[in-house]
């Protein structure tokens, strides 16, 4: 077996199984906390509060106006390179092949040219994301080992992608076994580290939205 | 030439056989080309030939099926009369020589004792091991026997194909005949691996003139292959290739995409992965390779190509255990299984907290009756 | 405008630094950990480190200090959350990853936790996660107060006013101050009556330092003539149980007033221009007692603006020129009370010049969430009023108002330190000048 066949064989099942498994017992532990009951009246009702709760996972997206002077960087940053990864995994060919066949679809490919010039970059973005990230006082102040690990993690991912791309570093075979690998890394790290982020945006948003506008409160 | 040697060399060779210099160097123009040689290089090649003299070979098989050696007696330039007769010295082929028997195994002593330490040992076919390598003999001894004693005075071994390179299929999953690539059985000698299921004629008469003008060993691959033949993928050398790049893909054998000739990377082409000269050139006499004629590539000069799942699926397919690409109900009861046991040990961590968290809060308070106010 | 970080030592009541290291991080877990539920979980787990919040708090924008950053000021509650009830809670204490938190690391939060936190829910609206960081701070205060680590200041009034109902000891008991404010000012104080539909409250602030306010309340209120009483043991709006972190303090603060309600029969509370009052009554109290209550809690602006839209109360236009309105973080950002103050504006003829930053989006005063009432903070907390100051000025108002006397005391602490030309006011003071009829 060599790397390749062990990469995207054993190794991606259990990374697989690691990340599912990592994922619900994460939630699972999150949800089964105690669960404190509201009890003060509301200002509007469940209704309207449930509603404004859905608005929040997508109006949240965007900073209200207010704040966008000072946080327009991080948000343009944080906007360009995850439309980038979002281009780069889900529309170059071989990927689509690599998830399709874990749902039985394949959809439309965008032009390797297109992904590769996207890939570009977005490694590029990524650069300049730690580069902010080492520089930036709060940011720095903030960071801890999940946040270098998992920029690490994706990075990687870009590195060894565009590497198999461009045929560079080692035989194609070699640099695609290490690009599967590191897939496999991601999925094993993914329910340990920030990655969960995309699990908890959706309903961190909504429970914001629905506490802040039961009291009227803006959200 | 004045040369002390008993053997006479190529060039003394092709005199005696009236063949002119001139066509002579017309076909050592040829081969310059094929090895991917500069032009003016033909003619050094041409000098080194004419003064160099023909090794004795030696041709064993093994496991095999002959398929290479059908592909070799087909190569168009050097041609194998050309090859036997001029290049070489084929001195043992069971299959090729007239002689059989006690004759036949005579022939190759007598080659292996006159040349000891200089003669050419290619192989084809992988060796049996299991069982004491009772699954190939031949004039009473095992492949492996013969291959050890052949191999001693070899100045170097060419496996052809991939079953002598890598094992190829006797090799394949299950292996019940415990066969080996050659490499792994002949550790002291330099080997070349001229892989291909079977590989193309012109590689494997390339690679030995090659190393008969030469006297050396050719720069190899991790694969122990020439690069000169083997130094680029199929995928980089495809013609198909800029419908890989527009992401313009056959779908099926008989759709549009397949009728319009693009690129079968999802019907499971190994081009990408598989390094060898198919795309370059080509087969027949540079008539066409697999991919000209709407099949994907196999693979068949990689090791293990026949235990990578289906020849049609594609390379980035997930594959998890020998049941080859995984299937979305595969992977949906993985996850269902997996979220299954994360929810019960997310059950088991959430209780252990809640048990810590009820914990701490029994402590007692020290502040609800301060102590000193006032 | 980058300053070196400003570090304090704790500053700690005697009964808290008496406390030895076991019972104080003792103190911590239980406080932490009487915080940790789904809710507190989902918000600790979802941060991505993106550092925005930075960027919505007035202590960071003010001072360009990381330290202020909002998120980590929860720092402590988040290592204990993860060290004992996340899921990987066992690998973090088994590879030790995340440390045991100690009272000396507590001690340097007070600074982040107090001095420099309004509550004010700011980071909470830029927050791109959606979390809610100034909840989070206000659960991680009451860890630090369990582990005896509120500031002194805080600690002190709070355990005062849960003892004797008024946050600090008084030459003569609020409820005399009351009535002698009645006197000045010539009101008629509603006191101590057995029945009434609504409990008033009035901030210990305005009887301190601005008994206008208080007449103004009673004057309204009769204006209105509204069946509405004070009483004497449920008199002080504010809680500084809220403030110092306490929730046991904090939940024995509002149950006298909740006691005084019920005990009235009152069908209404109401809470004068106070905004960390409104959110301890209105929006945590009935958690803190286990059941919802058995009455409505407005706030004055509020109650007044349902008078306006019944037509109770009408106006006179009040010629005060440009006017500017500071929205109470409390009452809007955390509240919902945008519209009120504004009904009210509008029916005095007064088309309020909002800052440069949005309604509801507003910095605050800087003197919110106990803050004011901490000494070593004031220069921290001048720094952000400056800021509020410039925002402001830009509006061109010659009239500024607001409608909690907290922020109005911040101002007019700042304007005495900065020579600021305009005048704190209060709305209420304003619409009971301008009562028309009856």
């Amino acid at each position: 077996m060599d790397l390749v066949d062990f990469a995207r064989g054993p190794a991606l099942k259990a990374a697989f199984i690691i990340f599912i498994l990592g994922i619900v017992w994460r939630i699972v532990n999150v949800l089964l906390l105690r669960h404190k009951r509201i009890l003060s009246e509301p200002r509007r009702s469940v209704g309207a509060a449930l509603l404004a709760g859905l608005k929040g996972t997508g109006s949240r997206s965007w900073p209200h106006p207010e704040f966008i002077k000072r946080t327009v960087t991080g948000e343009a940053l944080g906007y360009s390179y995850h439309i980038g990864l979002f281009i780069v995994i889900l529309l170059f060919a071989p990927h689509i092949i690599f998830f399709g066949s874990f749902i039985g679809a394949r959809w439309p490919a965008l032009p390797n040219s297109v992904v590769t010039i996207f890939a570009v970059i977005t490694l590029t973005l990524f650069v300049a994301v730690l580069a902010r990230r080492l520089g930036h006082p709060v940011l720095r102040r903030l960071s801890n080992f999940d946040d270098f690990f998992s920029w690490f993690v994706v990075a990687l991912l870009l590195v060894s992608g565009l590497m198999a791309t461009a045929h560079v570093g080692a035989p194609y075979h070699t640099i695609l076994g290490l690009h599967i690998l590191s897939f496999d890394l991601l999925l094993i790290w993914y329910p340990f580290g920030k990655l969960m982020h995309a699990f908890y945006i959706f309903p961190t948003r909504a429970v914001d939205g629905y506490v802040m506008t039961r009291k009227g409160a803006p959200s | 030439m004045g040369r002390p040697d008993l053997e006479p060399t190529i060039g003394e060779l092709l005199d005696r056989h009236g063949v002119s210099r001139r066509s002579f160097f017309k076909y050592c123009t040829a081969m310059a080309s094929l090895l991917a040689l500069p032009p003016l290089a033909a003619r050094a090649l041409a000098s080194q030939l004419r003064s160099a003299q023909r090794p004795s070979v030696i041709y064993l098989s093994f496991q095999e099926c002959t398929g290479c050696l059908e592909s070799f007696t087909r190569s168009f330039a050097p041609t194998i009369e050309n090859l036997i007769f001029n290049v070489i010295s084929l001195d043992y082929d069971d299959t090729l020589m007239a002689a059989a028997g006690a004759q036949a195994e005579q022939a190759r002593e007598q080659a292996m004792r006159s040349h000891y330490g200089k003669y050419l040992l290619v192989v084809d076919g992988a060796v049996p091991t299991g069982d004491g390598g009772v699954y190939h003999c031949a004039a009473g001894r095992t492949g492996l026997d013969i291959l050890t004693e052949c191999a001693k005075g070899a100045a170097a071994v060419v496996c052809v194909g991939t079953c002598a390179s890598f094992g190829g299929l006797p090799f394949a999953d299950p292996n019940p005949t415990g066969a080996r690539a050659i490499s792994t059985l002949v550790p002291d000698k330099p080997v070349v691996n001229v892989s291909g299921c079977p590989p193309i004629p012109e590689v494997i008469a390339g690679t030995l003139l090659q190393y008969v003008s030469s006297g050396r060993v050719p720069d190899l691959d991790a694969h122990l292959r020439p690069t000169v033949f083997y130094g680029n993928s199929i995928h980089d050398r495809c013609y198909r290739r800029p419908f890989y790049d527009q992401g313009k893909f056959a779908k099926t054998f008989d759709d549009e995409g397949a009728r319009s000739g693009w690129c079968l990377y999802e019907l499971g082409c190994k081009g990408p992965t598989t390094y060898n000269a198919c795309a370059t050139l080509k087969w027949n006499n540079a008539v066409s390779f697999p991919i000209q004629s709407g099949h994907p590539c196999l693979g068949c000069a990689e090791p293990d190509f026949w235990d990578r799942g289906s020849f049609y699926s594609p390379i980035p397919s997930p594959r998890w255990g020998k049941a080859g690409e995984v299937s979305p109900a595969q992977a949906g009861d993985i996850a269902a299984g997996a979220a299954v046991a994360g929810a019960a040990i997310g059950l088991g961590s959430v209780m252990l907290a809640r048990q810590r968290i009820k914990r701490y809060q029994r402590q007692p308070p020290q502040q609800s009756e301060p102590r000193n106010e006032e | 405008m980058n300053t070196s970080p400003v570090q304090f030592h704790a500053s700690l009541a005697p009964e808290e630094a008496n406390l030895g290291e076991r019972e104080r991080v003792a103190g911590a877990m239980r406080g932490f950990a009487r915080e940790i539920g789904a809710l507190s979980a989902l918000r600790l787990e979802a941060c991505v480190h993106c550092g925005m919040c930075a960027d919505a708090c007035h202590f960071y924008i003010a001072t360009e200090d990381p330290q202020y950053t909002p998120v980590l000021k929860v720092e402590p509650f988040k290592q204990v959350f993860k060290r004992e009830a996340s899921a990987f809670a066992p690998m973090f204490r088994w590879f030790g990853l995340k440390a045991k938190i100690t009272g000396k690391e507590l001690e340097r939060w007070q600074h982040l936790l107090y001095d420099s936190c309004n509550l004010c829910g700011r980071c909470s609206l830029m927050c791109p996660m959606g979390i809610d960081i100034a909840e989070l701070i206000e659960q991680a205060r009451r860890g630090m107060f369990e582990a005896g680590l509120a500031p002194k200041e805080l600690y002190e009034k709070a355990a005062h006013q849960r003892r004797t109902g008024q946050p600090e000891p008084s030459e003569e008991p609020y409820r005399d101050k009351l009535l002698a404010i009645g006197r000045q000012f010539n009101v008629d104080i509603p006191l101590d009556k057995p029945k009434a539909q609504i409990l008033l409250t009035v901030p210990r602030t305005d009887i301190e330092h601005y008994p206008a306010a208080v007449a103004a309340l009673v004057r309204v209120m009769a204006h209105l003539k509204a069946d509405c009483t004070f009483r004497s043991d449920g008199l002080i709006a504010e809680n500084y149980g809220y403030y110092a972190g306490s929730r046991d303090w904090q939940r024995e603060i509002s149950r006298r007033l909740i006691d005084q309600a019920v005990a009235c029969e009152a069908k209404v509370l109401i809470v004068p221009e106070c905004g960390h009052a409104y959110t301890a009554l209105r929006w945590e109290a009935a958690e803190l007692i286990g059941k919802p209550l058995p009455f409505k809690v407005l706030h004055i602006t509020e109650y007044l603006a349902e008078a306006l839209e019944a037509g109770r109360l009408r106006l006179r236009p009040a010629q005060v020129g440009a006017t500017a309105f500071h929205d109470p973080c409390q009452l809007v950002r955390k509240g919902g009370i945008t519209a009120a103050p504004r009904q009210l504006m509008r029916a005095m003829g007064i088309e309020p010049r909002e800052t440069v930053r949005h309604i509801g989006y507003n910095i605050c005063c800087g003197g919110g969430g106990g803050v004011f009432d901490i000494e070593r903070a004031a220069p921290l907390r001048h720094r952000v009023v400056e800021e509020k100051f410039h925002d402001i000025d830009q509006t061109g108002a010659q009239t500024f108002l607001t409608s909690c006397s907290d922020c109005r005391r911040t101002f007019d602490d700042g304007k005495q330190r900065f020579n600021w030309e305009l005048t704190p006011g209060s709305l209420l003071e304003l619409v009971a000048e301008q009562l028309q009829g009856g």
